[in-house]
């Protein structure tokens, strides 16, 4: 999957290929259109940040962005959610993205669509810890090309009235996690809220949660992309053999969800958590939000999943909130630099993230404020934590519907023999 | 009559007759005509066979659907064929197809037959069951899924019917069920029309004949009604299998391909293919679908030219 430097020679691109024809003449004048001058000789460029919590916030900094340069440069906020690959196809991408980064847009990077920015990361001081997670999805060679904005940090949100209410301590070992789900399902309390109506909700906690408390997620993707198309069941790594105790104990925790969770959704499962009822809910800070907007009064707390009966080794899932990025081809690469150098000035970015869970990526970071996410800054500190394998498995497998597939009966060994076989048929065509 | 006849047409010696007007407007034909067809030619060039003709040439490369990419020859096919989640999507799809194709029509005859029948507040009747026409399907989707996953399992519990009490939509071995039955909801309306509009055509006289024979009204409709309706029938097949074998957005609103991936559809795999960084592949995928729909459609052709009646 992952591609030698030295073919680079002999790589087509889409827009060589357009070149050729009288369409790319039409998409050239198109995108010249699109792209060109602004009014008074202003330099136009977009910037696309469509996080919904996030929207005013930045908001604010294109309006002051665009008074302290008014007449050289124009900023465009575009937040309308939407395919940033038909952007990319349409030779028409973003001067600049403040996005979420995963392994679905490290395909930008691979094949050579982002910019380097090596003097700009440098300049920007993220934490070695924190630009290693870009580095585990698949780089350009020689490329610096995305700059860490915002990390988040997920756990197990808890309910510390239901708690208190039992007599409760906050589990340290994956034994004590089970002793204290039977005590609350035996005092009438559901232990744990679960939407197995939105795949996506069970394949981001739960499943994500157990598999990163018991496997080094990253270093297990970087030998299975290793084995290249020689990957399958039988493989010397494969799904099938370190992924089925994770999802068998998933499927263990799972047995003390509500037993209507097969048919609720996520809007569902943030209303029922903050009404208090259920003592447990596997989402990450963004559900903290709407609970909070639910019931102003609920008392919420976090802790990481224990997965072992080792309490060292519990660690929190991450995933890179927000990075920047400046695409290869834009008409005006140097505004959109001033504009990353703008954003990644220390002060705005701490106000952003204490303004929205978020945890700093600079060496210097204060922490966060937050007193619902701060039990979690010490893993955050000593780089306790790992990006969840729902977002290092290509979304053209299913995963995440395979994740609900088993939650609601299928077999953990056909469905990890599956993905198995998928990840194969993948490696032999990508 | 029979001269204004032998002005415009003479008969050949075999017997078949050949019109002299349309032969000669064969031969010549004004160059300015071909001018007309420029605009609409070029259009669907550009729009349609363009397209088509660089989609299957990023099938046979690995493609993401920008940047760099490496030409692979038929990988993508030969992967293609082992793949059981894109031979899933096939059967889930020519089932629904099959299924609501059914459904679609003897609902929509039977409220064609309902609709030109003597009945009160005909026209009333009509302009309610037209519109889920009006509606587009993504919203009819959204609110049956409401529907089933709601306010139907809270009907059965109230009422005591224990197989209904789960979310029709989260049961993999039923969640079809509901995308045929929804299809249909939006499907029947016209396919009712182009009914409606075929039952008028028959003339009254001939069940007035039946009536004094004495056919009872299920004799009239298996031998008078049916056959003569016979073409429309072909027609609703045609056009509905056609449609329902692209089917998208009613699964799109009902299940998201869930749960599991147990109504992932050819056209939800094709379109995720872009948006998931797997173009080439599921371009191959298309350029297959393609091949499959064409013939299908040359089959139903030939089919129709044989027996329908119109």
């Amino acid at each position: 999957m992952r591609r030698e430097a030295s073919d680079d020679a002999h790589r087509l691109t889409r827009r060589a290929l357009l070149g050729g024809g009288a369409l790319g003449a039409l998409a050239a004048g198109l995108s010249g259109c699109g792209a060109g001058g602004g009014a008074g000789g202003a330099q136009e460029i977009t910037l696309y940040q469509n996080k919904r919590e996030a929207i005013d916030f930045f908001r604010g900094l294109v309006s002051e962005f665009n008074e302290a340069h008014s007449g050289r440069i124009r900023v465009i906020h575009d937040t309308t959610p939407g395919s940033l690959s038909a952007q990319f196809a349409r030779s028409t991408p973003p001067a600049l993205g403040a996005y979420n980064y995963n392994f679905e847009m490290s395909r930008f990077q691979e094949r050579g669509e982002l910019s380097d920015l090596s003097d700009l990361a440098e300049k920007a001081d993220i934490r070695p810890a924190v630009q290693d997670l870009v580095d585990q999805y698949p780089t350009y060679p020689g490329r610096t090309s995305v700059i860490p904005y915002s990390i988040m940090g997920s756990g197990v949100l808890y309910n510390q009235e239901v708690f208190e209410r039992h007599g409760l301590e906050v589990p340290t070992t994956y034994s004590e996690f089970l002793e204290l789900c039977g005590t609350l399902r035996d005092a009438g309390v559901t232990p744990i809220y679960q939407t197995s109506g939105d795949a996506w909700t069970l394949a981001q906690g739960v499943t994500d949660y157990a598999i990163g408390g018991m496997l080094d997620v990253a270093g297990f993707f970087e030998r299975l992309r290793g084995q290249g198309d020689a990957a399958g069941p039988d493989a010397e790594v494969s799904f099938s053999h370190a992924f089925r105790e994770p999802f068998e104990r998933a499927l263990e925790i799972h047995s003390f969800a509500n037993s209507n969770a097969a048919s609720r959704k996520y809007g569902d499962g943030n209303v029922a958590f903050a009404q208090g009822d259920a003592a447990m809910y596997f989402q990450g800070p963004w559900a903290l939000t709407e609970i909070d907007t639910i019931n102003p009064d609920a008392r919420i707390g976090v802790f990481p999943l224990p997965m072992t009966e080792d309490p060292a080794d519990r660690k929190i899932r991450v995933n890179l909130d927000l990075a920047l990025w400046i695409p290869e081809s834009i008409p005006h690469p140097d505004a959109a630099r001033e504009l990353l150098d703008f954003l990644i000035t220390p002060e705005l970015a701490d106000e952003y993230n204490q303004a929205n869970l978020g945890f700093g990526v600079r060496n210097d970071s204060p922490p966060i404020a937050d007193p619902r996410m701060n039990d979690l800054q010490g893993y955050v500190d000593r780089a306790a934590f790992y990006q969840g394998a729902s977002v290092s498995i290509p979304r053209t497998i299913l995963y995440e519907n395979y994740v609900q597939g088993v939650m609601t009966g299928d077999s953990v060994e056909g469905m990890l023999r599956t993905l198995d076989e998928d990840w194969a048929r993948l490696a032999r065509r990508q | 009559m029979s001269t204004a006849t032998e002005q415009i047409a003479t008969t050949r010696a075999d017997g078949s007759r050949v019109n002299p007007g349309r032969g000669r407007g064969r031969r010549k034909v004004e160059g300015v005509f071909y001018l007309f067809l420029l605009p609409v030619l070029a259009l669907f060039t550009l729009s349609i066979t363009l397209p088509a003709v660089m989609g299957i040439f990023f099938s046979f490369t690995d493609s993401v659907g920008f940047g760099e990419f490496n030409v692979i020859g038929f990988t993508n096919y030969a992967v293609i064929f082992s793949d059981p989640a894109i031979l899933r999507a096939y059967g889930f799809t020519i089932g629904v197809a099959l299924c609501s194709v059914v459904l679609v029509n003897v609902v929509a005859l039977a409220l064609a037959l309902g609709l030109t029948s003597k009945i009160k507040g005909k026209t009333a009747l009509r302009t309610i069951f037209v519109l889920p026409m009006v509606v587009s399907g993504i919203i009819i989707a959204f609110v049956f899924r409401f529907i089933f996953a709601n306010s139907l399992p809270a009907a059965a519990t109230a009422l005591g019917i224990g197989p209904l009490e789960e979310s029709l939509v989260s049961n993999p071995s039923l969640a079809w069920v509901t995308i045929v039955l929804v299809t249909a909801f939006q499907a029947a309306p016209p396919a009712m029309l182009i009914y409606i509009a075929g039952l008028m055509t028959i003339p009254r006289d001939v069940y007035e004949a039946s009536a004094i024979d004495g056919a009872r009204p299920w004799q009239q409709f298996r031998h008078i009604t049916l056959p003569l309706v016979s073409g429309y029938v072909l027609i609703n097949m045609i056009i509905g299998f056609k449609d329902f074998l692209s089917t998208y957005e009613i699964v799109v609103g009902l299940t998201d391909g869930g749960p599991g991936t147990s109504t992932v559809s050819v056209a939800m795999a094709i379109f995720r293919g872009f948006e998931r960084g797997d173009y080439a592949y599921q371009m191959a995928n298309s350029t297959i679908f393609f091949l499959i729909t064409l013939a299908i459609a040359l089959i139903q052709l030939r089919v129709t030219r044989g027996r329908a009646r119109f």
